[in-house]
Formats: C-alpha cells, structure tokens, sequence
C-alpha cells in the first residue's frame, strides 16, 4: 500500500471557476518524488494536498480521494495531518515563528504536547539530520536564506513524519544557499524517508529520484527519472557591436549604509546597448552597486554620471509592488508615469513578450509566484528605459519564463537600453550578457 | 525588568523632590548603560534630552511665576512677555528630569529586552496568545523593508508623493505584502501543528538569581519609598515663590540607591 496517494482529486480555490487540479492521480512511496511544471501549472495545490492544507486552509470545492499514512486527508484537520507530513514553505522568511534556532524547531514538538524532557534531543537529531547542527544556538535572524531552510527542515523532520513535502525550497536561494538545501534533502531521503519536492531547476535532484511527477493546467503526468531529458541550453546572444555611448558611469565610487562601507573605489561604465552581468557572492556589494547606479543610494565618494532618460530597476522581490486590480493595470501605471503612454506604447507588447498574455486581466496577486515575478518585470521594465537594472530577475522563475525575461532583455538591447543584471543564474548570463563583472568585497572586476 | 520599571516610574511619579527624581534618572541611565551599552543608549538620549529640554524651556519661557526674575520682556509680546524667573526654570528643569527618567525606566523594554523575551515571559496559560505574538512579531522587521522597497522601486516606476492620497500607491502594496506575509506564516504555523491541543515548552522561561535580587531590591526601593513618603521624611518640594534647594533625607535616598540594582545585575550575567 502506498504511503501517500491522490486518486481522481478535484479541487479549485474559493471564487475561482477554472480548478487548480483537474482528475489528478497520484501515489507516493518512498524515495523522492520531484514534482514538475510551469509556473500556475498546479505544483503548490498538489503539495498542499499531502498535508490537508488545501482544502482546511484555503477553502475551496474538493472531490475524489487523498490518503496520506492511513488517513482520509479531507476528513483529518492539518494540525492531525501534521504529525505524519513534515512541510517546507518557499520563502525562508515566512515560516520562522521564534527568533532562536532550537526553538523554531521545537515549535512543532510543543504544539504536539511532546514532553519536554524528549524535547532537546529531538531537536538536536533534527538539526543533524537536516545537517544543521552547527546552527544550534544562533538567532534566526543571523541566518542566510539557505541556513533557514535548513532550519525549516529540521522543524518538519523534529515531528519525524512519514512524509517530508517541500515546496520549491530552493527558489528564493543563491546557488550555495540551494546547494547546501537539496544536499540535506538528499540526506533526508537516504535515511529512508519519503520526500516529495517541487523545483523549477530539475536536474541536481533527478538522478537521487525515484519518480517524477509533472503538474501541467491542473493535470498530473508521472513518468520515470531516466527518461527526462534537460531542457536545451538557451541561445547565446548574436555577436553584437561595441557598445555605445556612455550611458551611465561610476568613477571612483564608494558607498554603504548603517554607517558600513560596501564598495570602495568602483569604476564602471555601461553603454547604450549593452548587457552586463554582475556576478559573486551574497553580501559582495551587487545589490548595492546597482541602487547606486538607479539613484537610490547616494555614494559617500565619488562620481555617478547617467545620460538623461528612465531608469529601470526592479529589487529583489519585486511582486510586493503589485497592487493594481489587473497586471495590465500595473504595466499601464508604469506607462502612464514614465511617458511610455504619450509615445503610443501599450502594455500587451510587454505582457505578450513576457508570456503573459493571458493573464493581463487577472489581478496579479491571484498569479502563481513565478507569474507575479514576471508581471513585475512587465511592469517595471516598461517605458522604454535608457537604463535597466535588474537584482536577481530570475529567483523563483521556470525556465520558460527565465527565457522570456532574456527575450525581454534583449529587445530592450536592441532598442538601445544599457543593462545591468545581478545574477546567479548562469543560464541568463549565458544568454544575455556581453560582459560579466565580479563584485566581491566591495571590489568589481 | 518590568518590577524595576514600575519601581522607577512610581518613585519619580510620587516625588516632587528633584533630588529623588534625579537619582532615578542617574539609575535608569546606568542600568540601561550597563545593559545595552553606551553606543545604543547615545540617540535615544540624546532624543529624550531634546525632548526634557523642550518641556523645561516651554516653562521657563510660559509660566512667568516666582520671585526671582532673571529678565523681563515687553508684556506686549503675546505668550513671552512679563518677567523671566530663576523659580520658572528650575521648575521646568525638574519636569525635564521626570520626563527623562520616565521614559528612560521603560526603555528596557525597546533597548534590553527582545520582544520574544517578553512573550516567553507570559503566563503558561497565555502560550499559544504567546506563540502568535512571537510569530507577528518575526514579521514587523520585514514590514519596514518592504515600505523601503516598495516606496523605491514606484519612484522608478516615475510615481512621485503628491498629497496623501498619492501615499495610496506605496501603502496599499506594503499592506497588501504584509496581509499575505500574515496568512503565509499562519498557514506554515497550521502546517506544525498549532492549534491542536495543549502546548508543551521547551525551555520554559526560568528566572536566575540576578533577575531575582533586581526584583527584590526594586520592591525594597518600592518599600521604603512609600514609607518615606507616609512617615514624611521624602519631603515635598516646591519652586515657587521662593527657590529653595530640596531637602534630602537619608532614608528616601537609600530607596534610591536601590534602584541601582539592575548595574550589578547586568554585570554578574555577563
């Protein structure tokens, strides 16, 4: 008898017509189950079937059957459920509820009434078994994205479920961050529990896989690990001209904030035309780098020239802007305050150019997460920007998306806009750019 | 700390002795000093200085009472005109110095304390109303963060603040993020559990013997204030009509000198 299983299983969210998962099948053993699909394809629905949160959290219309240990998932609350299902969220920053690491993991445990006198070693053989043991003592808010969801981890396996699901874990992490992740998971799943895992970067996990899952429009396809084929490398760019004219400029720059010295002594220029990638680590001064470039960071020495004309620049977390009640509202706001309305530009060419047609008029905090990052985009790079500056454009993106985004970058390149991006994703960099800085210590070379 | 907060903030609230109120001040700012370092208490002094200077220059320059005039102004200048007097000022300064101490006794609570000490602190009976608070609490950081980023990244997108309707663009994201950062951290804390059933700890919050004696030397401070106080030797003081210099008892004083209590405290956890 399977583990965990989900047979002819219906379900669409509260005043949604269209349901989220459609007849889904599905039947977990042990190992790890990868779980595929575009972004809005139904991935984070299914997950959340496992532990009952779709539907006694959200709400909704169910039919068909989900069984997880034994249990009729319809009929057994979350809070039940949550003893056999262990869960990892997305977003490392939103699942912390204390501020000590041994105490987030406890969390679990005390609400399960576990003894207290049991609870310390549960912790501690959590923590190793998630291989964070070294952060036993430290305060939450001293970790990195990657140490919390280790963290997050341990609190799911402290409850030693049957069942681990983790739900795009790595999406929010730099490359290091997502690497130490799904080594632990691997670990997780060689001690001998099950694991079902969504992930948009398929292939560090697919040879420790046992099964893949494919969520596509609300449908589950399963089909074996081995004949999954990685997706094509995208297109590098044409070879391109020089650069040209200057279109912003740092000389001599140094900047920081709280009274902390980020960058020294940076010298950069891009042209118009072109694309430059910023690369290196956590902490290294990119983020920095480009809110001096954008004007939103005034440096404490040196020059900043920029040719006149809008800046683009889209943060990390750019969906916390949207609020418009449609996504072609929110690139139609952009239009309207940077003069893009005036010069007879529309927002379908950008939502088309970013797949995003066919959502513009849904409002864009309904999206999945991988949507609403590219309504984002949509709606700050529009308006024609002389200068475009983008912090991890691709965090929690597909790869279909991730390829739109670089389509986007490059008509914004031939339409003579300099670019600068921020990025751990080697794929876009390959893609798009013409030259690629490191920024480490405060230094750009 | 809250039995010693209570402690200062009835010793300075009861007196009108400047001299007991200025040994408060003089407590609360080494306690504070001792507990969260100089370099954090410098701006929030500096801010409740400004603010006691403020309350003592407003009464000099208003309340144009007492005998001993430094200076006088035209009576024709609304407010300000009539005689400037030694007793105004000092009168001022001593509210000065209870607004000071005041705050500065319930500083703890920003400056020492996290605010999860606090909720672990809370009754038993109180845990899961505690667990909620803990998790909002975890939120309030990244409110902050995302009115800075969300502010930014319109300005680019070419918004600019124009009266406070157009704020509309900046707070509606900001509430819209923070309303669905709640849900997401309510739905995770669903997901472990929470809500099932009686809760057990970890490590319940235990008291160590320097907590201990700086409740007891408060509620000693506390003590013999009052009875000062009642058996009169803590003696009122008053600026006007005359300037006198305050009267100084030894008992009241030695409840003052308690309150110094949490200096050593903080020295024997380090």
């Amino acid at each position: 008898m399977a583990l965990a299983s989900i047979a002819h299983l219906t379900y669409a969210y509260p005043d949604s017509p269209a349901p989220a998962l459609a007849g889904a099948n599905l039947s977990i053993d042990g190992g790890i189950t990868l779980v595929a699909g575009p972004s809005g394809g139904g991935k984070s629905t299914l997950l959340r079937v496992f532990n009952g949160l779709v539907p006694h959290f959200h709400g909704g219309r169910i039919s068909g059957c989900a069984e997880v240990s034994g249990m009729q998932v319809i009929a057994t609350p979350t809070r039940r459920l949550a003893r056999h299902v262990g869960f990892v969220f997305q977003d490392p920053e939103l699942q912390t509820v204390y501020a000590t690491v041994e105490r987030e993991v406890a969390f679990g445990l005390e609400n399960a009434a576990v003894p207290a006198a049991q609870i310390p070693a549960r912790v501690h053989d959590a923590l190793a078994e998630a291989g964070a043991q070294h952060l036993a003592g430290r305060a939450m808010r001293t970790l990195s994205g990657g140490e919390r969801q280790r963290v997050a981890l341990a609190s799911a396996l402290a409850m030693q479920p049957e069942l681990v699901v983790l739900d795009e874990p790595t999406s929010q992490l730099d490359p290091d961050g997502a690497d130490l992740v799904l080594d632990a998971v691997r670990r997780v799943a060689a001690a001998g529990r099950a694991v079902v895992i969504s992930e948009h970067r398929l292939q560090p996990l697919m040879e420790a896989a046992t099964s893949l899952a494919t969520v596509e429009a609300g449908r589950v396809t399963t089909s074996s690990p081995s004949a999954w084929q990685p997706p094509p490398a995208p297109a590098r760019p044409q070879p391109h001209a020089a650069a040209g004219d200057e279109v912003a400029a740092l000389t001599r720059v140094a900047a920081g904030f709280d009274g902390r010295t980020v960058l020294e002594n940076v010298e950069l220029t891009v042209g118009r035309g072109e694309v430059v990638a910023l690369m290196g680590p956590n902490g290294g001064g990119k983020t920095t780098l480009l809110r001096v470039l954008a004007g939103l960071l005034r440096p404490s020495s040196g020059s900043v020239t920029r040719r006149p004309g809008r800046v683009a620049y889209l943060p990390q977390n750019p969906a916390a802007l949207l609020h418009r009640p449609s996504v072609r509202d929110e690139v139609s706001f952009t239009l309207d305050h940077a003069g893009g309305t005036r010069r007879g530009e529309t927002p379908d060419r950008m939502l088309e150019a970013l797949g995003l047609l066919h959502v513009a008029g849904r409002y864009p905090r309904d999206l999945s997460s991988g949507e609403r990052q590219r309504a984002a985009a949509a709606a700050v790079l529009a308006g024609s920007p002389a200068l475009a500056l983008l912090d991890e454009p691709t965090r929690g993106m597909d790869a279909s998306a991730r390829d739109s985004l670089a389509r986007v970058i490059e008509d914004l390149r031939w339409r003579g806009a300099a670019i600068v991006v921020a990025t751990h994703d080697a794929d876009l960099r390959a893609a798009v750019a013409d030259r690629t800085l490191t920024v480490r210590d405060g230094a750009v070379r | 700390m809250a039995a010693w907060s209570a402690a200062c903030l009835v010793v300075v609230l009861m007196t009108t002795n400047p001299a007991y109120k200025a040994m408060v001040l003089a407590a609360a700012l080494s306690s504070l000093a001792a507990g969260a370092g100089l370099r954090r208490l410098k701006t929030p002094v500096i801010a409740i200085a400004l603010v006691a200077a403020f309350a003592a220059m407003l009464n000099f320059a208003s309340a144009h009472l007492g005998d001993t005039i430094i200076f006088s102004l035209p009576s024709v200048i609304p407010g300000l005109g009539g005689p400037w007097t030694l007793e105004a000022l000092a009168y001022g300064l001593a509210g000065g110095i209870t607004i000071g101490a005041a705050i500065l006794a319930a500083a703890p609570f920003s400056l020492i304390l996290s605010a999860h000490d606090v909720v672990d602190a809370l009754p038993r009976a109180l845990s899961r109303t505690g667990a909620a608070i803990a998790a909002s609490l975890n939120l309030v950081p990244s409110i902050g963060a995302t009115f800075v980023q969300v502010s930014e990244a319109q300005r680019m997108r070419g918004w600019r603040p124009r009266g406070p309707r157009s704020w509309a663009e900046v707070v509606v994201p900001v509430v819209l993020t923070s309303v669905e950062g709640s849900l997401q951290l309510a739905e995770s804390m669903e997901a472990r559990g929470f809500g099932s059933g009686p809760r057990t700890f970890l490590a319940p919050s235990h008291m160590r013997p320097a907590d201990w004696a700086v409740v007891a030397s408060s509620a000693v401070a506390l003590g013999l204030f009052i009875a000062s106080t009642v058996a009169g030797w803590a003696a009122p003081w008053a600026a006007y009509p005359t300037l006198t210099l305050p009267a100084v008892d030894p008992t009241p004083l030695l409840a003052c000198l308690f309150l110094f209590a949490p200096v050593v405290a903080w020295r024997l956890r380090r």
